[in-house]
C-alpha cells in the first residue's frame, strides 16, 4: 500500500504496526483481528511519502481492507492510506506495486496565495507551509 | 463515483490537490463542497494570480477527473438558510444544507432546491419517519457520513455508527434518494471507493448500496448542469435546434 502524510511527520514502522493493530482490534474486535492477522512486512516513509507490505490472512482481505482504511492518524498526524494491490506472494506484490519508492523530495519556495511561502515539493505534490500548518497543493496550483 | 470534498481554504488542500489524488483512487470525480474554492460567478473573485486554481473546467482538464461545483450552506436557522439557498441555487450544481439540529433537518428535506442534507446527525438533531418521507418527496437526498468511522475512535465512533444504522433502517424503508461521503478535509483524509464499501461492509451496509451513494453525486451534478444550462426551460423542454432527421 502507499502511504502519504506531511513532509514534517516522522513515521516510525513500529508507531505503524501499532496504529494498523489498533485500527484491526477496534474495527474487528479481538477475535476479528486474529482472524485477519495483519502483519507488517516491509515498511519505509520518508518525507512525508512512503510505503509499505502488510501480511493479511487468505480470506479475510476485506476486513483488512476496512481495517487499513480506518488508519486516519498515526501518533496524531493524518496519513492517508490507499491500498495498491494485493498479490498471493511478497515478491509478486514487491514486482508489481512497489515500483514507485518514494520519490525525492526537494525544498523551494513558491507562491502560494498573498506571500512567498517555503514548501516541499514530490513530483507533482507541492507541501506548502503555510504559519504552522501545511496545506497540500499541486503543480497546477503555483504554475 | 464521487466523492464530496472540502477544500482550501475551508481544508487543509487545495481543490487541485484533492483532484490529483482523487483521480489516483480511482474517482471518477469530486463535488468541491467550499464555496470560496471554486470561482462560481458570483462575484468573489480575488484577483491574485498566485491564488490557488480556482476553475473547475481548468482542474478537470488537468488530472481528468470531474470538478462539480458545489456550495455547503451552513446557517442558524431555517430563515437563514432559505436566504441562502434563494441566492446560491442558480451559481452551483449542487447545494447542500449542513442539518445537525431538528429545524435545519427539516427545513431542508421539505426544500426542493436543495440536493444533499449533509451529516443529518452531526449535532443532536435527529432523523424520522416524517423527514424521509419528505425527503423522498422533494428528491432531497439524505448524506451519510462515514468520516467519523474513518478517523474517530472509540465512544464518538460508536454514537457515528449507531446514527447511521438507525439512519439507514428509515431512509432505505422510505425509500428516500442518499449520498455517501467522508467529508474529506484534505487530500490525506480520502479513501479509495473500494476501501469505503470495505469500511461500510463492516458497519453492515451493503456494497451496492454505497456504491451508488457515491454515483448519485454524480447523477445530482449532472441533473443540475443541464438545469442550469441556458437551454432549459423545464422537464422535458428544451430549447434548440428542432430535430432534423427522424
Amino acid at each position: 500500500m502507499g502511504i502519504e502524510t506531511w513532509p514534517d511527520v516522522d513515521l516510525g514502522r513500529r508507531a505503524f504496526q501499532r496504529a494498523l493493530w489498533y485500527s484491526a482490534g477496534n474495527l474487528l474486535g479481538d477475535a476479528g483481528s486474529a482472524d485477519a492477522g495483519l502483519k507488517l512486512l516491509s515498511f519505509s516513509c520518508s518525507g512525508g511519502s512512503g510505503e509499505a507490505v502488510v501480511r493479511v490472512r487468505r480470506g479475510h482481505v476485506e476486513e483488512a481492507r476496512a481495517a487499513i482504511a480506518c488508519v486516519g492518524a498515526i501518533e496524531g498526524d493524518p496519513v492517508g492510506i490507499r491500498i495498491r494491490g494485493i498479490s498471493g506472494t511478497v515478491r509478486a506484490c514487491e514486482e508489481r506495486y512497489m515500483r514507485r519508492a518514494a520519490g525525492s523530495s526537494t525544498q523551494r519556495d513558491v507562491a502560494f496565495g498573498d506571500a512567498e511561502r517555503p514548501a516541499v515539493v514530490r513530483e507533482d505534490a507541492y507541501d506548502v507551509r503555510a504559519g504552522s500548518e501545511y496545506v497540500g497543493a499541486a503543480a497546477f496550483d503555483i504554475e | 463515483m464521487y466523492e464530496a470534498v472540502h477544500a482550501y481554504p475551508d481544508g487543509d488542500a487545495t481543490v487541485a490537490r484533492q483532484a490529483m489524488t482523487a483521480a489516483r483512487y480511482g474517482y471518477d470525480g469530486i463535488v468541491v463542497r467550499t464555496r470560496a474554492a471554486l470561482e462560481s460567478g458570483d462575484g468573489d473573485e480575488t484577483g491574485d494570480e498566485n491564488a490557488p486554481m480556482t476553475d473547475p473546467a481548468a482542474i478537470a482538464d488537468e488530472y481528468g477527473v470531474d470538478v462539480v461545483d458545489a456550495v455547503e450552506i451552513d446557517a442558524d436557522g431555517p430563515t437563514a438558510a432559505s436566504g441562502a439557498v434563494g441566492n446560491r441555487r442558480a451559481d452551483h450544481a449542487v447545494v447542500c444544507v449542513v442539518g445537525g439540529d431538528d429545524r435545519l433537518n427539516r427545513y431542508a428535506v421539505e426544500e426542493p432546491r436543495v440536493d444533499v442534507l449533509a451529516r443529518p446527525n452531526a449535532g443532536g438533531g435527529g432523523f424520522n419517519h416524517v423527514l424521509a418521507k419528505a425527503a423522498r418527496d422533494n428528491e432531497v437526498h439524505v448524506e451519510f457520513d462515514l468520516g467519523p468511522v474513518l478517523r474517530e475512535t472509540g465512544g464518538d465512533r460508536v454514537r457515528a455508527l449507531a446514527d447511521l444504522r438507525k439512519l439507514r433502517e428509515i431512509v432505505t424503508y422510505y425509500d428516500a434518494p442518499h449520498v455517501v461521503s467522508t467529508n474529506a478535509g484534505s487530500h490525506l483524509e480520502l479513501r479509495a471507493p473500494r476501501e469505503l464499501v470495505a469500511v461500510a461492509a463492516e458497519a453492515g451496509f451493503d456494497p451496492e448500496w454505497i456504491r451508488e451513494g457515491l454515483r448519485a453525486w454524480g447523477s445530482i451534478a449532472a441533473r443540475n448542469r443541464e438545469r442550469l444550462s441556458g437551454d432549459f426551460i423545464e422537464p422535458g423542454v428544451r430549447r434548440g435546434r428542432y430535430e432534423t432527421e427522424r
